[in-house]
C-alpha cells in the first residue's frame, strides 16, 4: 500500500470517528430530550437544538410521539451506520481487501443507508400531510431533507457490496488453487 | 514417500499439499500437476479421479 493511501485511510478513519461522535451526541441529546419531555411536557418547547414542537404536542400528543420516533430512529440509524463504517475502515486490509467480513460490512452499510432513506421518505410524506391539517412541521425538515440522496447512496453501496462479494468468491478460488 | 519429502520435491508448502490431499482445492495448476507427476513418476490419470458430488459427500462422512 502506498504512503498516500495509508495517509488517506488514516484521515478517513479520523473523520469517520469525528462524525460518529457527533452523531452519537446528536442521537443522545434527542433521546434525553424525549425522555425529559415524557415526564415534563414543558420541555417540548425547548428541545435539542432549539426545536420547538409545543404546537404539535398541544394539538395531538400521539402525533408528537410518532414524529419524534421518526427523528430518533433516523438519528440512531445514522450513528449505527457510521459505527459500521468505522469497523469497516479499521478492519480493511488494502493489500488483501476481498474478505467476507468486508463484503458483509459493506452490505450492512447499504441496508442501514436504505433504512435511513426509506424512514426519512416516509416521515417526510407524513409531515407533508400533517402540514395540510394545520401542524407546524417546517423545523422538522432538517431531519429528513436528504431522504432521496440516502436511497440513491444505498443503491450505489449495494452494487459495490455485490461486486465485493463476487471478488471474495474469486479470491477464495485463487486461494484454493494449488 | 512422506508428505514432507513430496513437498520438498515439488516445492509446494505442506498446507497446499494438505489442501490437495483433503480435496478442498478448487483448481490445480499444470505446473503443479507436472511437478507431482515428475516426483512420483506417474501420469495425471494415476493421481486424478472423477467423483460426482454425492460420492464426495459419502466419502467425507
Amino acid at each position: 500500500m502506498s504512503k498516500r493511501n495509508i495517509f488517506i485511510f488514516k484521515g478517513l478513519h479520523i473523520v469517520a470517528w469525528i462524525i460518529f461522535v457527533g452523531l452519537c451526541i446528536d442521537a443522545g441529546g434527542l433521546v434525553v430530550n424525549f425522555i425529559f419531555s415524557l415526564y415534563k411536557p414543558e420541555y417540548v418547547q425547548n428541545l435539542y437544538q432549539k426545536l420547538d414542537l409545543s404546537q404539535m404536542y398541544n394539538l395531538n400528543k400521539w402525533v408528537y410521539y410518532g414524529m419524534y420516533g421518526f427523528i430518533l430512529a433516523i438519528a440512531m440509524l445514522k450513528a449505527t451506520m457510521f459505527y459500521a463504517v468505522i469497523r469497516l475502515i479499521s478492519k480493511l486490509n488494502l493489500s488483501k481487501p476481498f474478505s467476507s467480513y468486508v463484503a458483509d460490512q459493506i452490505t450492512r452499510i447499504s441496508y442501514y443507508t436504505l433504512a435511513i432513506g426509506l424512514i426519512s421518505n416516509i416521515a417526510r410524506q407524513i409531515a407533508k400531510n400533517l402540514q395540510q391539517t394545520g401542524f407546524e412541521v417546517d423545523m422538522l425538515n432538517q431531519f429528513w431533507g436528504d431522504s432521496q440522496a440516502y436511497i440513491l447512496m444505498a443503491a450505489v453501496i449495494y452494487v459495490i457490496a455485490t461486486i465485493f462479494s463476487r471478488g471474495v468468491e474469486i479470491q477464495n478460488e485463487i486461494d484454493l488453487t494449488v | 514417500m512422506s508428505l514432507n519429502e513430496l513437498s520438498e520435491k515439488v516445492e509446494l508448502t505442506l498446507s497446499n499439499l494438505s489442501i490437495l490431499k483433503t480435496g478442498k482445492a478448487k483448481a490445480i495448476r499444470f505446473t503443479t500437476l507436472e511437478a507431482i507427476c515428475n516426483a512420483l513418476d506417474c501420469q495425471p490419470g494415476d493421481i486424478l479421479e472423477y467423483a460426482n458430488d454425492d460420492d464426495i459427500r459419502t466419502m467425507n462422512r
